[in-house]
């Protein structure tokens, strides 16, 4: 079975397409090619839950909820520096490498 | 294929408030044909829903956009404001932010600009690069600057 993070936003359009692109390029360099990254809306997260090869959350709005698997918050992927990127990728792989 | 050109961009604009902001953008792009002429009031309303505020430093500047619906060339708008106008964070949106600079991608397909939505993420993330651009003095400055920071051809 492969391994699913999904990366919430509001709108599902620019914001979370820019994060979801990064953490494919990280995922592809750490070789970890049954890591599928998939942009979901928000609203439409509880379909994902339920599901066996879920293993990680992005969100790029704040979370007022706990859920089962892993959560980052993806601001940084759209506007932290270079470095705050890198750290927010390394926390990434160091999780889904437990998983 | 994204549209960006110098009348796609508010200079030194005096806006009341971030709604005025968006209907100017999206009037720039509807003069052009490239949205219907919905646009500015779909995207007024998805920011009310998902706002667009991002805090970059040193100050903080807007994302807004709407979905594909009246979008019929990809285009980016900015606007640089004389004074700040508040738009609420898009990671709290019970926050509002003094917003300087606006960025406005109408978007056909998100995938199909990920060359300039990874430029301007590399720009968000430098408050010396945010400070350059807010810093022109012309209109031309700014278009310049802008094709050259995010590649546009």
């Amino acid at each position: 079975m492969g391994r699913l993070i999904v990366v919430a936003c509001g709108a599902g359009i620019n914001t979370s397409t820019i994060a979801e692109d990064s953490i494919r390029e990280r995922m592809a360099k750490e070789g970890f090619a049954d890591v599928e990254v998939k942009r979901i809306l928000m609203a439409d997260i509880e379909g994902y839950l339920t599901r066996d090869d879920l293993v990680m959350i992005v969100s790029m709005m704040k979370i007022f909820r706990t859920f089962d698997v892993p959560v980052f918050q993806g601001m940084p992927f759209l506007i932290g520096s270079q470095d705050e990127k890198n750290v927010l990728l390394d926390k990434i792989v160091e999780a889904i490498k437990k998983v | 294929m994204l549209e960006f050109n110098e009348s796609l961009v508010a200079f030194d604009l005096e806006a009341q408030d971030a709604r005025e902001v968006i209907e100017i953008l999206a009037g720039k792009m509807h003069a052009q044909e490239l949205v219907s002429v919905e646009y500015g009031a779909q995207t007024w309303e998805r920011e009310t829903i998902h706002p667009t505020g991002l805090p970059t430093k040193p100050f903080c500047i807007a994302f807004p956009h709407a979905d594909a619906d009246g979008v019929s060339c990809s285009a980016l708008g900015v606007a640089v404001l004389r004074k700040p106008v508040i738009f609420q964070n898009m990671a709290d949106p019970d926050e509002g932010l003094d917003v300087v600079l606006v960025f406005m991608l109408a978007n056909r397909d998100p995938e199909e600009q990920i060359h300039t939505l990874r430029n301007l993420a590399v720009l968000f993330g430098q408050p010396e690069k945010l400070v350059e651009l807010r810093d022109q003095t012309t209109l031309q400055g700014v278009v310049s600057w802008l094709r050259r920071e995010l590649r546009l051809s």
